[in-house]
């Protein structure tokens, strides 16, 4: 017993601290104060949950501190509302990067051994040239702009190319792409040979980049004619896949190559964060949008707020009363997506193949691989399932906090110090990190808007608004002098 | 004689700067337990590692059944038919025995098709079958990683140290299984315990300072203490 109690002692002084806390908290508010406060926790938990997770499998799984994360939050929510609000601007520009990718995968099947190394470098920059060419004056200041007036309601038709002009210009990225493929190919032994069947992926891309070209009018009038919550779900599933995809490109053409050399690593992501924030304000402005919430969370009317969960699955309140007091709907909505991240992660890593080489992975990598498993595969994949479930809060996080190109650096911030109370590399780590970071600044900020009311003095004692921020990084002093490895690390 | 299943000729292998291996040449045949003996550092692990993809050698070639594997990277090495048992075990403490094996898997019904036969030969992983492979004592991780690398068909199983730190019962037990191992696949054996791999190998190799500098036939070996002074210490 003692024992038992001498190895658990973080866990029971922390329980022992939640429930202390516990005692305070319910002495000092109003259940109904307390609820709030609660919830407003578990939200903010939800969405640094969201950052958390995939930072911490790719830490664990390659040792890869992500200091763009939070950027790929940020753009996630960006894909999203532009999705939401003004789809014009991807329907111009998607076409492109499909052509471009259908182009790389195409020049596998050129002559390989044709192309020795030394023509890498002729071959790279032909690639860029002729890229340059096929998206030389392409407007794209037009088709971001519109959003910003008008919501991107009206379609303009000035504002697109023509769409004889506009194919070719994809064909001419499809075919920059060929040569960019080759460029890369050239003078690599051991490449697969493709089969007819790896034909099917780059035809599809080329066919839905040609395809979309003359349709773009149409598409775009018929996604904006969806309700607004159809449209919330299909920029949650965008922004995500756009999200998953930035990540994928990224581990595959930076982060791959440096994985001898993990300094180099950290500056690379690190200056990720900068390039992304100025190719956002590049495109969408450096001003911020404001999303505005479906149907779902925000109707208004004499029988809001709704009383409880089930009337509002009728009446779509933007706020449910929890114990006499209004609370945000879409907030309770965060909480439920964060949850259904947590299972259904938890139920990736345990029960399929790749949890189970995600888990093994964390452990040895090397002995993965020697197992005849492809392990840089599942790096790129893991790479951008994280960088998809960061996208993925930033999109949910755009009605609820607004977009700005500055919205990723707090969360960055956030995220990194929920993952060393959690302890680097678990999973369970950073769902109760980011939960514990969470409930910290919800009670911060409520202890700086009534500050705190101790028996021996008149007037509450009052705390400058960076208390709530300091809050998080206390608990984590106090979570590394306990234990230096995080709640759930595992020693070295 | 059987044929020549691995051909290694003249490969150095650098870790990092460090030049480790310098010229280490070697052929298994198929069928036949090879041990690779020298003192500790002479590169036998390297030399394993070097085969197996995790540190491709610099130069010189590896050959498997006459296709070149060298270069190419440890998974697909795998995929040819080349088993890794590496030195301290290295099994996945947080899977469970299950999943450890299941992960081992090349293609669907790997396990199924060859449990019986890893049971018969290992019957304590049978009882820990769900536990956590960090669970399990020192030999039975041992038997643990050993099993790992009989799920799919191998060609070549690459072995090392497999009685590192184990009691004397258990590694009995292991030497039975890697002779029974011996009749369907051919074994490459890095062992310290000289005496175990006299009892073991039909021929041998000796390394040196990163270099290949003797080999014969075991039973030769054996009778030759000059040599065993010389390059394996106080053998």
């Amino acid at each position: 017993m003692i024992e038992l109690i001498q190895r658990r002692r973080g866990l029971i002084a922390g329980i022992i601290a939640i429930i202390l806390f516990g005692m305070w908290a319910s002495t000092q508010y109003e259940p109904r104060v307390l609820a709030s406060i609660l919830l407003s926790g578990l939200t903010l938990g939800a969405l640094y949950f969201l950052v958390t997770s995939g930072l911490s499998l790719i830490f664990g799984l390659m040792d890869v501190l992500n200091f763009a994360h939070g950027t790929l939050f940020m753009i996630g929510a960006y894909i999203g509302f532009t999705l939401y609000a003004n789809p014009r601007l991807l329907l111009n520009t998607l076409p492109f990067g499909l052509a471009l990718v259908a182009g790389w995968i195409l020049a596998r099947w050129l002559p390989a051994n044709s192309l020795p190394s030394g023509h890498r470098r002729p071959l790279w920059v032909a690639a860029v040239l002729v890229g340059l060419f096929a998206i030389w004056n392409f407007e794209l200041a037009p088709l971001a702009t519109t959003a910003l007036s008008s919501g991107g309601r009206v379609p303009t038709e000035q504002a697109q190319a023509p769409t004889p002009i506009f194919i070719a210009r994809a064909l001419g990225l499809a075919v920059a792409g060929v040569i960019a493929g080759a460029a890369f190919l050239a003078g690599r032994e051991h490449t697969r040979r493709p089969e007819r069947r790896d034909l099917i992926v780059p035809i599809i891309l080329l066919a839905l980049a040609l395809l979309i070209a003359p349709l773009r009018l149409t598409l775009e009038e018929w996604l904006l004619s969806l309700d607004s919550n159809t449209r919330f779900l299909l920029a949650l599933l965008i922004g995500a896949g756009g999200g998953a995809a930035l990540g994928g490109l990224m581990e595959w053409s930076l982060i791959r190559p440096l994985y001898s050399r993990p300094i180099y690593q950290v500056l690379v992501t690190l200056g990720l964060v900068f390039v992304g924030t100025e190719l956002v304000k590049g495109v969408w402005g450096p001003g911020g949008y404001f999303m505005e919430l479906p149907a779902w969370f925000s109707q208004r009317g004499p029988n809001c707020p709704s009383p409880n969960l089930i009337a509002w699955l009728q009446d779509n309140c933007a706020s449910i009363d929890v114990l006499g007091r209004p609370f945000p709907s879409y907030r309770i909505f965060i909480i439920a997506l964060g949850i259904l991240m947590f299972v259904g992660i938890a139920v990736l890593l345990r029960y399929t193949r790749l949890g189970m080489i995600i888990r093994a992975g964390v452990q040895d990598g090397e002995m993965v691989q020697a197992l005849g498993i492809n392990v840089r595969r599942v790096f790129t994949l893991v790479f951008a399932l994280g960088a998809g479930l960061a996208a993925l809060g930033g999109v949910a996080a755009a009605p609820f906090l607004g977009i700005s190109p500055g919205l990723g650096q707090e969360f960055q911030l956030q995220a990194f110090i929920a993952v060393v109370i959690g302890g680097m590399g678990s999973f369970t780590g950073a769902a109760i990190g980011s939960l514990l970071v969470g409930l910290a600044r919800a009670f911060g900020d409520q202890i700086v808007l009534t500050g705190i009311q101790l028996p021996w003095m008149s007037e509450a004692m009052t705390f400058s608004p960076s208390i709530a921020r300091a809050s998080t990084v206390l608990i984590m002093a106090l979570v590394l002098l306990l234990r230096p490895a995080g709640l759930f690390g595992k020693k070295e | 004689m059987n044929e020549v299943l691995l051909e290694v000729d003249t490969i150095h292998t650098f870790i990092g700067q460090f030049h480790i291996l310098e010229g280490v040449s070697l052929k298994v045949r198929a069928g036949s337990i090879t041990a690779l003996l020298g003192r500790n550092g002479a590169g036998k692990t390297t030399t394993l590692r070097s085969i197996m993809g995790l540190n491709p050698p610099r130069s010189g070639s590896i050959r498997l059944g006459g296709e070149a594997i060298n270069g190419r990277p440890a998974y697909e090495i795998a995929y040819l038919g080349v088993g890794y048992v590496p030195e301290h075990r290295a099994i996945f403490r947080d899977l469970t025995v299950e999943e450890n094996l299941r992960l081992a898997e090349r293609k669907r019904g790997d396990l199924a098709r060859r449990s019986d036969f890893i049971m018969s030969l290992f019957p304590d992983l049978k009882r820990f079958y769900r536990h956590p492979g960090g669970k399990l004592s020192g030999g039975q991780q041992q038997m643990l990683a050993i099993a790992r690398a009989l799920v799919p068909d191998n060609r070549l199983l690459l072995i090392d140290e497999p009685s590192e730190g184990l009691a004397p019962i258990i590694v009995e037990q292991i030497v039975a299984a890697l002779r029974q191992m011996a009749t369907e696949t051919t074994i490459l054996l890095v062992e310290q315990n000289f005496a175990l791999a006299a009892q073991l190998a039909d021929e041998y190799y000796i390394l040196d300072d990163g270099r290949s500098v003797q080999h014969g036939r075991m039973a030769d070996l054996t009778r030759d203490h000059a040599t065993i002074d010389k390059y394996l210490g106080a053998g």
